[in-house]
């Protein structure tokens, strides 16, 4: 999520070497790259405006300038738009004066192309301060109705005045005005979503998507460029046909704002709305026939009317996608946070484990220190001495080694895994616990297990969450009341580990209750443990359940399907 | 018989290491891998005791018990991996000489067993001399025992004569008898002789 283009980053970065100008304040070195990026994009832009003009109007009918500014003005801090209007002129003076307009008309062409920018970001930054990212419905729509909508319509007035006033135009003022804000909407509507979707998403998404993604992204852009092509840019013989052809692209910018995100779909609907425009430009597909004003109208309104819900869906696909995306998150790390509260409570057991290995080094060691010291020293009672602090040594890594995957917080990865085996690691962990709380543990394991398919790490948590509730729960007990069944047996296309201790048992109205969060018994816990544990077995489609004679213990059974049934967890 | 040190472990490495500690610092080693195997053999050897708080089966405390039962006297010096008061307290109420964390620096340990050992020592002496006395108080008549509680209290012979109904000339024979039974020459011996054995059998009434 956390992705900016060059651009923006560039623009971002302070830079010490500031120049402090008379009166437009502060120029930040790091400003004028983009500020020169932005002057030939409006270069380019206003060709491309040009390119698509229906003569012998001369409103284009679409104006991609004044989309390019207010994006870039978007994107850049407020204190910098200075530059980048300043640096939009001699784009627009070279792009403009090579077509014989008067230099009135032009310099006023310029004064209601950076009006409608200004307008535009303005109230888009009033309403949404910093940066605007198009990635909540709340963003795109203000962006849609203040940038695309707004700012074109009032912008639209003063251009059309300045128009009748040097005299360039001929048509009548309200025509100019419905010209000019048909023309620079669709702009805003789809050249400045493309800049800023790709801003936000695009550049980090390009590096991550992996290859199946580009090649799908390929597919579809061949596929709506044909379909747009035969939509809009044949010769139309059979007007009969038409209406249908409208719908032609619709299933590829669904795909696109289903798949690709808003920076795909941006790009799709620019492809559907370049390759009409060039047909029409050029007298081919369905806007062509009546005057050029019409044409252009019926145009606009048709890209109009499908870039905005697109857009829009793709935005709040793209915004829920991140919300659960969050929720998967905080699910994970609560999963892990858990675990660690209960790596806490073995604290006590992992320092008795290490302590083990931890005296055999250091007793040997002094041993050894002593033999040499007396002289009396026999090399293969040093060697033997030398061979148990290895051991020790390999032992103590073993134990850490056992636990760094709990302290870690991944995704969850699934792998074939056998229960038994899990069983064991998990006896591994918590043996210097069961010494020190005199807790016997017998275990019943069945040979020949199906394989299950889960995370191990997960798993592994799920059952010690069982091993330490049965331990605390015998805690009050005396010896012979210390005993913990673990029995693993394969079960209808699964595996069922169940675990069987003798403390107080639950009470039959608690049941439900034990899987609730913040449920809890115990002094010290988070009652999180149960809760979490149902949802991690739920996770890897399987089910935790118990059941309890008061006063003769319970027993907590979890079943796991076989193989890649997993896998859909 | 040579003092020893048992040692009672269940994990072999640390146990190996605990013998070849104590074994460098000059003590005779006996190691038993559980507490089972230690308790089949306890009874009245010299030396003392080093085990691990907490092992499977039986715990150290229990082991401690169990050698209570046995009328084991050994000292009894617990090692253990984790530091908790209550069963530290319990262990040194119970009456054992020394409680050391995990791991164990060696020459605390080593300064733990030396007093565990001479302790024992010292209470071997002790038990020794009381038996001695105990027997030869065995050894003496039903009077002459009349006579020693007279005499230990202080009395004269002619106030015994009295009391026992007899001569005072008998009394004398039955005390100077009865000194040379209980091997000492004075009376101060006697009644040293007399508070060591009274105090014991005080000591172990309840």
């Amino acid at each position: 999520m956390d992705s900016h283009s060059g651009y923006e980053r560039s623009i971002r970065a302070v830079s010490a070497a500031g120049v402090r100008t008379p009166w437009l304040g502060r120029l930040e070195a790091s400003w004028v790259a983009p500020a020169v990026m932005l002057a030939v994009g409006y270069y380019l832009a206003a060709r491309i405006g040009f390119a698509f003009t229906l003569q012998p109007h001369p409103i284009s009918t679409l104006w991609p300038p004044n989309a390019l500014l207010m994006a870039a003005l978007l994107l850049a801090p407020t204190r910098a738009w200075w530059l980048l209007l300043a640096a939009a002129l001699p784009a627009h003076l070279l792009a403009e004066l090579q077509s014989g307009v008067p230099t009135a008309m032009v310099l006023g062409w310029y004064a209601s192309n950076c009006s409608e920018a200004l307008i535009g970001a303005s109230l888009v930054r009033a309403l949404v301060p910093g940066t605007l990212r198009l990635d909540s419905f709340r963003n795109a729509g203000t962006f849609l109705l203040c940038g695309g909508l707004v700012a074109p319509l009032l912008s639209s007035f003063l251009d059309a005045a300045l128009v009748r006033l040097i005299g360039w135009g001929q048509g009548d003022y309200l025509d100019l005005v419905r010209m000019r804000v048909f023309s620079n909407v669709l702009a805003e509507l789809t050249v400045a979503p493309l800049i800023l979707t790709w801003a936000a998403f695009g550049v980090a998404g390009l590096r991550e998507a992996p290859l199946h993604r580009y090649l799908e992204a390929v597919a579809l852009f061949l596929g709506l460029a044909a379909v747009s092509l035969v939509a809009f840019d044949l010769p139309l013989d059979n007007a009969s046909t038409a209406p249908a052809l409208f719908y032609a692209p619709l299933p590829f910018l669904l795909w696109a704002a289903v798949r690709l995100g808003p920076a795909g779909t941006a790009s799709a609907i620019a492809l559907v709305v370049v390759l009409t425009i060039w047909g029409a430009v050029h007298g081919l597909g369905p806007f062509t026939g009546g005057s050029p004003q019409q044409t252009a109208r019926d145009m606009q309104l048709f890209l109009t009317v499908v870039s905005v819900p697109m857009l829009l869906l793709a935005v709040v696909l793209e915004e829920r996608s991140r919300v659960a995306h969050l929720a998967s998150e905080q699910r994970l790390q609560l999963t892990h946070l858990s675990r660690v509260a209960m790596l806490g409570q073995l604290a006590g057991g992992i320092a008795h484990e290490l302590n083990q290995p931890l005296t055999v080094i250091l007793s040997n060691a002094q041993a050894a220190q002593r033999f040499i010291a007396s002289r009396n020293v026999d090399p293969d009672e040093l060697a033997d001495i030398l061979r148990d602090i290895i051991s020790a040594d390999q032992r103590a890594g073993e134990v850490i080694r056992r636990l760094r995957p709990l302290f870690r917080r991944d995704e969850a990865q699934f792998e074939p895994l056998d229960a038994n085996e899990v069983v064991q690691e998990v006896l591994g962990i918590v043996r210097g616990d069961l010494v020190m709380r005199g807790v016997e543990v017998v275990t019943q394991l069945a040979a020949a297990l199906p394989q299950l398919e889960g995370d191990r790490v997960e798993l592994q948590q799920v059952m010690l969450n069982l091993v330490l509730n049965a331990c605390e729960a015998m805690s009050a007990g005396a010896g012979e009341d210390r005993r913990l069944t673990i029995r693993t047996r394969a079960d209808e296309g699964g595996v069922q580990v169940s675990f069987a201790d003798r403390g107080h048992g639950f009470a039959a109205e608690h049941y439900d209750r034990l899987f609730q969060p913040f449920f809890t018994t115990k002094a010290q816990g988070l009652g999180l443990g149960l809760s979490i544990s149902r949802s991690i077995v739920t996770a890897h489609g399987g089910r935790l359940w118990g059941s309890s004679t008061r006063g003769e213990g319970a027993s907590f059974h979890i079943f796991l399907p076989a193989g890649r049934a997993g896998a859909a967890g | 018989m040579q003092a020893c040190v048992s040692v009672v472990d269940d994990d072999a490495l640390v146990l190996r290491s605990l013998d070849r500690l104590l074994s460098s610092a000059g003590f005779a080693v006996r190691t038993f891998p559980s507490p089972q195997a230690f308790l089949a053999q306890a009874g009245g050897d010299p030396g003392c005791v080093v085990i691990d708080l907490s092992m499977p089966g039986l715990s150290g405390l229990e082991v401690q018990q169990a050698l209570a039962r046995l009328a084991d006297a050994r000292p009894v010096v617990f090692i253990s991996g984790r530091g908790d008061v209550a069963s530290s307290v319990e262990a040194m109420k119970a009456g054992a000489v020394d409680f050391l964390l995990k791991p164990v620096e060696g020459e605390k340990l080593v300064a733990a067993v030396r007093s565990a050992m001479e302790k024992d020592r010292v209470a071997r002496v002790v038990r020794e001399e009381l038996s001695l006395i105990g027997g030869r108080l065995a050894e003496l008549t039903p009077r002459e025992r009349e006579v020693l509680a007279g005499v230990v209290e202080g009395k004269l012979n002619k106030q015994i004569a009295a009391e026992l109904g007899t001569a005072e000339k008998t009394v004398k024979v039955h005390r100077a008898r009865m000194m040379r039974k209980m091997g000492v020459a004075s009376l101060a011996g006697l009644v040293r002789a007399w508070t060591a054995i009274r105090d014991t059998s005080a000591a172990s009434a309840p």
